[in-house]
């Protein structure tokens, strides 16, 4: 076991990147109580297993693909439960969800327009046209083929150029 | 290694070209077809616009605050407590397992209330000190979180009382105003700029306050009063007032704290180099 002073850094780490990690929860999840509550898991985990983070590379990778695996079996319970369900976009090829305009609960505008957008493009653009992340890096946090994120990107991108469009007439 | 983007759409190709992931000659290759193909410029520019509409979209998001509960648990806690702290993020049993704690808290705090209601009427007397001692319940910590929200949406040109241009003599008024000597932190080092200060009125007392802006525009305070000193000298505590954070501390004879953002998570290292520079 690490000695106390290294979990204490590492727990200072953790909280420097939570105002990045609640954003990227929130491209997930796209609602703000499921982000939280998520966070609130991801942190609780990463503390009990901060061990196994090497030191090497981004902090937050390691802890965006925590986040990522807890959604993905969060998104299977709750199917598993309804019985029907959503299906993922971030498992699948083929995006075919929109959030509805109640999931996409948030106050500011320009939020809720990206929080509607389908699922998993907010993820795809958050990590590298926001982060810098390299398609691999974003591939291999997503646990998406590397063509998926290429494709999601661009669409992404598409999408919110439409939403510019959208906005100007909505304002006019 | 870079992907190959030959035979993809031409958007997917052009962002691949925006991110850096295409290699030399496919580069090259783009930059030709940019150059002659009016069609592929238009993708190109539709492509950047919405990279710059989704950067501002996604850094407005960046600002929510962080419940700071969040941020107490994972610095100060041995261990999260699965047993007492967990949230599951079930949905459909979120409800029950969120409401039944809080409906059982407020069932206690009626059953005080009314218990203490009954009590204080039954008693049919010191009316006038019941209403004194729930008045004193209220700190100046609590008047400076009023100020702060006041103060820290006012535009530049009201968000102090005395500019920073005004330098030394800030330091001369406000020490002899509140009575506490001090020196004015430069907190350059942490992305802060001095804007200013103010004189308070908090709990009765002359409290000053140095206003600090960072780039975002997100405004941070430093705000200390004198007062005796105390058992808990240099020990710093950690508030929340919605969404803006506090952290306090005494020294010698004056009481500091300072206020930003709860969604700041570096607010304990910044209040640390504050109280070792003012």
């Amino acid at each position: 076991m690490r000695p106390a002073v290294e979990s204490n850094e590492f727990r200072r780490d953790l909280v420097s990147v939570l105002p990045k990690l609640r954003r990227f929860a929130m491209t997930l999840t796209r609602n703000a109580a499921d982000a939280d509550d998520l966070v609130q898991e991801v942190c609780e985990r990463a503390i009990t297993r901060y061990h196994l983070w090497n030191g090497e590379g981004r902090l937050e990778s390691w802890i965006y693909a925590m986040t990522r695996n807890l959604w993905i079996d969060e998104i299977r319970k709750r199917r598993v439960r309804t019985g029907s369900g959503t299906v993922d976009a971030a498992e699948q090829d083929e995006l075919s969800i929109e959030a509805s305009g109640e999931k996409a609960v948030y106050a500011n505008q320009l939020q809720k327009m990206i929080l509607s957008m389908p699922e998993g493009l907010a993820s795809v653009f958050l990590l590298v046209n926001i982060e810098g992340h390299s398609y691999r890096e974003a591939a291999d946090i997503l646990k998406i083929p590397i063509g998926t994120v290429m494709s999601r990107i661009s669409t992404a991108r598409l999408r919110l150029a439409s939403m510019i469009t959208e906005t100007t007439e909505r304002r006019a | 290694m870079l992907q190959s983007t030959r035979g993809l759409p031409l958007d997917v190709r052009l962002s691949a070209y925006i991110d850096g992931e295409v290699n030399e000659t496919e580069r090259k290759e783009l930059e030709q077809l940019i150059a002659r193909d009016d069609e592929a410029r238009r993708v190109l520019e539709t492509l950047q616009a919405g990279s710059s509409f989704g950067n501002k979209a996604f850094e407005e998001l960046l600002h929510d605050p962080v419940p700071l509960s969040l941020v107490r648990r994972i610095k100060q806690g041995p261990g999260v407590s699965a047993k007492t702290e967990h949230l599951a993020i079930s949905a459909p049993r979120k409800t029950k397992q969120r409401l039944w704690p809080r409906a059982l808290a407020a069932s206690l705090v009626l059953l005080l209330v009314g218990g203490s209601t009954g009590f204080i009427i039954g008693k049919t007397s010191d009316d006038e000190t019941q209403s004194v001692k729930i008045a004193a319940a209220r700190t100046w910590l609590d008047d400076i979180a009023d100020y702060h929200r006041l103060y820290a949406r006012q535009t530049a040109e009201h968000l102090v009382e005395v500019p920073a241009s005004a330098g030394g003599k800030i330091e001369g008024w406000l020490a002899s105003n509140v009575g506490v000597n001090f020196s004015l932190p430069d907190l350059s080092d942490k992305g802060l700029t001095f804007e200013g200060a103010r004189l308070l009125v908090a709990a009765g007392k002359p409290v000053a306050q140095l206003m600090y802006k960072d780039q975002d525009g997100d405004v941070f305070a430093i705000c200390f009063l004198k007062s005796p000193p105390g058992d808990t000298d240099g020990k710093m505590t950690e508030s929340m007032r919605d969404d803006i954070a506090m952290i306090s501390w005494q020294k010698n004879d004056a009481s500091y704290v300072v206020v930003g953002p709860s969604s700041d998570a570096n607010l304990h290292q910044l209040a640390t180099a504050i109280s070792a520079a003012i």
